[in-house]
């Protein structure tokens, strides 16, 4: 009577199980953010969507979710932006190159990459949401011949909080972007605009409205403002896209941290289109 | 259509035949109250135990658990997973528990299989015992077709008669799966159903149906529709202000699921297991990000994401009602915060 055997000798992998992955480079950006250049285990690449984040383990302190802020056109390792907010981030900002952390993912739904190919894009950045669409500008820049034209607003609170100012000198410099930044608060030295982001809507052309595929990350707020902006100009909500953060834990739908009304954030999201949410009383502050 | 009938006595003995292989887990009576207990003995059961004050969730899904142990050496780690296959049988299940772990079959299968639930659900024997009528006052199994399983056990027993002399019971018995049929054919237990145990057993279903009163007039399927309307409305403020945030609803759900995870280690060996543990919604800091923002702050948001939890999102992601009107949660209640209440008061607004 097999009831009565005991035969199970399952021992299966666990869904929660982090991969170990060097830190090959630490670069310092802001005074409370690090970008870690980091390289799995055995290299090869992570296989994930611009828009999707990874789960980063130190064991025996704990985990947190990241988005991942390089394309998956750079296949030889990936990059993290991590704030100093909390346990795991301190501790992690701790690290040098050379160092190990744990992985698990890519986790959560990205931007759908083909849905944006041949179209023209405009990109909306607002502090730390710059770290999730970098994997996405960087991806537009790769392959610059599948897009149309390509807008990327960022806005930052003061010259000093700007982040990957490599990045943007670049970015300013070179033809394939219409690039334009801001700050809040502006210092001596600062050049460039300042105010709000969506102050920065008068330096865009005339948009193509059934063309244009809007994605805007950032704090709530300034999404609140920057999506009647981008509404305003006609673009059709289904083709505006956004990104959520919530609480994580699982980051594969079970523990229940991240839901916004009947949405698992990191299963359904991170990344939603604007259509998708608006019934969702939670989704936007 | 039953398979078998069978006495309570000799199903007795069947148990303690399947404790030569598994840790039996069945009610017990402590200080006036039933809870699953593991048990060395069958006879140790008590089966006409009215409800047990928690379901047998933590068999399943154990309050603490853990996921994996690592080690730390040569500034790596090395990680190996934790799977608890333990063979487990659990009698004495009444059918809300049987449907409750139905959902958790489902949850954690889904999109990404959770092998640590799975794989003591897969070792896991469910002999359900069938309820008559309400168990306890105040329950809404009725409503909540939590008062009927038809798969999730492996055998499901329906007290079919009493036999007044010595107190031993009918059973009317139903296999859900091969594991049950086995379970009971491969010792030649009980007879094949008569006549009259297919009458008897018909003519309970239809008294079990007039037993259990209907507690929502509205019924239970307009819940969804009513609760997509009823987001704004003040009594989610005007319950919330009695609510603790103390979580014991949570703790005493049997479909409740949500985890937190956390780290244990002991620092001088580099060793350690990351873990789960219950948790539970309406704790104040459930939803709470770093830097102190929550995405529900305030305890009506709380109380209304559980609600609509139990009585909508849960049965539109999964298929499967995340309630079976146990009633357990308000039972725990200390502020007499109750969900019947909350849905009666809600279809009374419209
Ligand atoms: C999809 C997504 C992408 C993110 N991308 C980035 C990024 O690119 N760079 C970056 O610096 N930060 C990012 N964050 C925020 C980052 O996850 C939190 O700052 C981090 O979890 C704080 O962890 P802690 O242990 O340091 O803080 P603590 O306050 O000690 O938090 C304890 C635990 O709570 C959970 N938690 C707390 N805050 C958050 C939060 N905001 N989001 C999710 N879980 C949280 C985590 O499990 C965390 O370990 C992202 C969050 C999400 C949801
Ligand atoms: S048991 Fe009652 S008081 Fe405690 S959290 Fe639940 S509803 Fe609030
Ligand atoms: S983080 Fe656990 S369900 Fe999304």
């Amino acid at each position: 009577m097999p009831l009565i055997e005991r035969t199970s000798m399952y021992r299966g992998d666990s869904l929660y199980e982090p991969r170990p992955a060097e830190i090959t480079a630490v670069e310092k950006l802001t005074a409370d953010e690090n970008l870690y250049t980091i390289r799995l285990d055995g290299g090869g690449p992570l296989g994930h969507d611009p828009g999707q984040f990874v789960q980063v383990s130190l064991v025996g302190i704990g985990e947190c979710p990241i988005s991942i802020c390089s394309s998956p056109t750079r296949l030889e390792h990936f990059q993290l932006c991590i704030r100093r907010a909390g346990e795991v981030t301190e501790h992690i900002h701790r690290l040098d190159a050379g160092d190990t952390v744990g992985i698990r993912g890519p986790l959560g739904h990205g931007f759908q990459v083909h849905e944006l190919h041949g179209k023209d894009v405009l990109i909306v950045a607002g502090g730390l949401g710059i770290a999730p669409v970098r994997s996405l500008i960087q991806y537009i820049l790769d392959e610059r011949s599948r897009f149309g034209a390509f807008h990327l607003l960022y806005g930052a609170r003061s010259p000093a909080e700007m982040l990957f100012q490599t990045d943007v000198i670049r970015w300013r410099e070179n033809k394939d972007v219409n690039f334009h930044t801001t700050v809040d608060r502006p210092d001596e030295q600062w050049r460039g605009h300042t105010g709000v982001v969506t102050t920065l809507f008068q330096e865009l052309p005339k948009l193509d409205p059934h063309e244009t595929m809007a994605i805007i990350v950032g704090p709530p707020v300034m999404f609140k403002f920057v999506v009647l902006e981008v509404l305003g100009r006609r673009i059709p909500q289904k083709n505006v896209y956004c990104s959520l953060e919530r609480r994580m834990k699982c980051g594969v739908g079970k523990c229940g941290h991240c839901q916004a009304n009947n949405v698992y954030v990191c299963l359904e999201g991170p990344v939603f289109r604007y259509g998708e949410l608006k019934a969702l009383r939670e989704a936007i502050g | 259509m039953l398979d078998r009938v069978l006495s309570r006595k000799r199903l007795l003995e069947l148990v303690d035949e399947l404790a030569h292989a598994r840790r039996i887990v069945g009610p017990v009576k402590q200080n006036d109250h039933y809870f699953y207990e593991p048990v060395d003995r069958a006879d140790r059961l008590d089966l006409d135990f009215s409800y047990c004050v928690y379901g047998p969730k933590a068999f399943l899904l154990p309050p603490t658990q853990t996921l994996f142990r690592f080690k730390q050496h040569a500034g790596t780690f090395e990680t190996t997973p934790e799977h608890n296959d333990e063979p487990l049988g659990i009698i004495g299940v009444h059918p809300c528990d049987v449907n409750a772990i139905r959902l958790l079959d489902h949850a954690f299968a889904n999109t990404h299989p959770d092998e640590h639930y799975l794989t003591r659900r897969r070792q896991t024997f469910i002999v359900g015992i069938d309820c008559p009528g309400p168990c306890t006052e105040g329950v809404f199994c009725g409503d909540m077709h939590g008062n009927e399983a038809t798969t999730g056990f492996d055998v499901m027993c329906y007290p079919l008669s009493r036999d007044d002399t010595g107190g031993d019971v009918r059973y009317g018995v139903v296999f859900g799966t091969d594991a049950g049929r086995e379970f009971i054919l491969y010792a030649q237990a009980g007879d094949p159903p008569s006549v009259e145990d297919e009458r008897a057993f018909e003519r309970y279903q239809i008294e079990k149906q007039a037993a259990f009163p209907q507690q929502i007039p509205y019924g239970v399927d307009t819940l969804p529709d009513l609760l997509e309307r009823s987001y704004d409305s003040l009594l989610w403020q005007a319950t919330a202000r009695r609510c603790y945030s103390c979580g014991s609803c949570n703790l005493s759900c049997p479909t409740c699921y949500c985890f937190n995870m956390f780290d244990e280690q002991e620092l001088a060996l580099g060793t350690g297991e990351r873990k789960r543990e219950w948790d539970g919604c309406q704790l104040r800091s459930f939803a709470e990000v770093a830097g102190g923002h929550n995405f529900r702050e305030a305890p009506a948001s709380r109380l209304r994401h559980r609600i609509y939890r139990k009585a909508k999102w849960v049965k539109e992601r999964e298929g499967i009602a995340g309630c079976v009107g146990c009633a357990r949660c308000d039972r725990a209640c200390t502020a007499k915060i109750s969900s019947v209440e909350i849905y009666n008061q809600l279809a009374e607004e419209r």
